[in-house]
């Protein structure tokens, strides 16, 4: 089990903070692309990813236990 | 005023020999908006020797929410952003320095304004500029510290050349949709706590107080409370393009075609020339009367057509406001300014 955390306007798109996947073992970008896919989220590539509050580059795998942040770019200024 | 700095420098973040450090630095601020707007008036008051502020905009009534420099009278005025906050901030603090420039920030016009720049502050509103800054800063070793605010999130980060990562590591590829102010609203809290951010590594930066940085990226919501901060070390890439051994500045390979830009979410597309023009403003009014109601300032002309506005400014671009669609505004643009 693996936690994922949304922020900005993924949490606003997904409707929700936070949830917990049957994902561990997978890689960050194959992480992305199941969460396109399955909630219709259309800009996850360019979506940055912490592992830990650590970055996390796409060919990081996530691990049973660990916590999973996706930050959208924020522009405005 | 011999005590205007007294409670600053009692800190002892800060100290006499901060103060001292701060009096003799110079910052560039790019962007007079929310966030260039508040940066600047907290590094003005804290004394800081020399504030370069630049915008490409002018002060609509949308903005006095939340930009802290800007009147009433500036929004009826049309006044220019940079042209506005130069004039606020010499109001300010006279020890200080202030030049406000009325420009499209672009590699090759804000590369010239370097020469004796301590840092860079982000106040800018896209990824584009964000890239230009960060291909800048690692080129001429001068370290910024990126802003971005839209709705009540925030999140800042301050990039070191040759010690932390640079935007290009963090961000492989430009961001095309970008959590923006026109998209998702925003609200000033948001705005006042990432310049604050901001400001207070700044101010660490320019009192030499380079070990008290934060080293992470930090993200808030300022409705939800909810703040992530995280440690970037793993992003820094060896065969960065920016600022890998074998590195390139692919952002600042400059274009010299005319230019046409569409403003997210404005309604607007701009339209830069690829020469720079001075347009006479009497003659133009003259020639654009026929068209729709003239306003003018030093600055900028504007123009309300019967579907869209037109606003010419000094160094030649125009916005076409009322208008997605390039296409449409290429027309608007030959037809009424070539």
């Amino acid at each position: 089990m693996i936690k994922v955390l949304f922020f900005a306007r993924l949490q606003e798109e997904i409707g929700k903070e936070s949830m917990e996947v049957e994902k561990a073992g997978v890689s960050v970008s194959d992480l992305k692309k199941w969460l396109a896919a399955t909630h219709h989220l259309p800009h996850m590539t360019q979506t940055m990813a912490a592992i830990n509050e650590n970055y996390a580059n796409d060919d990081d795998i996530v691990n049973e236990g660990d916590t999973i942040a996706f930050i959208p770019p924020v522009s405005g200024g | 005023m011999e005590d205007r700095y007294a409670r600053q420098q009692l800190f002892s973040g800060i100290g006499k020999e901060g103060q001292k450090h701060i009096r003799e630095k110079s910052v560039l601020i790019i962007g007079a908006g929310a966030l260039g707007g508040a940066n600047a008036e907290m590094l003005v008051r804290a004394g800081v020797r020399k504030v370069t502020i630049v915008d490409r905009d002018y002060v609509d009534a949308s903005n006095l929410h939340r930009q802290q420099l800007y009147t009433e009278q500036d929004a009826k005025d049309n006044i220019p952003k940079a042209i506005a906050a130069e004039q606020r901030l010499r109001a300010v603090n006279t020890d200080t320095e202030i030049k406000g420039i009325a420009m499209d920030a672009k590699a090759d016009n804000v590369e010239s304004l370097l020469e004796d720049v301590d840092l860079i502050v982000d106040g800018s509103d896209n990824y584009e500029i964000r890239f230009i800054i960060n291909d800048l800063s690692q080129k001429h070793h001068i370290p910024w510290i990126m802003g971005a605010c839209a709705g009540s999130n925030g999140m800042s980060y301050t990039f070191l050349p040759g010690e932390t990562p640079c935007l290009q590591c963090v961000l492989p590829s430009m961001p095309d949709v970008g959590m923006s102010c026109e998209t998702s609203g925003i609200i000033a809290p948001a705005v006042q706590i990432t310049a604050s951010i901001q400001t207070t590594e700044a101010l660490k930066l320019l009192a030499g107080r380079w070990n008290d940085l934060r080293k992470k990226l930090l993200l808030f919501d300022v409705w939800q409370g909810q703040p992530l901060s995280i440690n970037m070390f793993h992003a820094k890439k060896a065969d960065c393009p920016s600022c890998g051994e074998q590195r390139d500045y692919p952002s600042l390979r400059y274009s010299f075609e005319t230019k046409l830009e569409v403003l997210c979410g404005r309604d607007t597309v701009q339209i830069r020339p690829s020469h720079k023009k001075e347009y006479d403003f009497s003659s133009l009014e003259g020639v654009l009367e026929k068209h729709g109601k003239v306003r003018r300032n030093p600055y900028v002309l504007t123009c309300l057509l019967h579907d869209y506005r037109l606003a010419v400014f000094q160094d030649g671009r125009v916005l076409v406001h009322g208008t997605n669609e390039v296409e449409k505004a290429k027309t608007i643009y030959h037809q009424l300014l070539s």
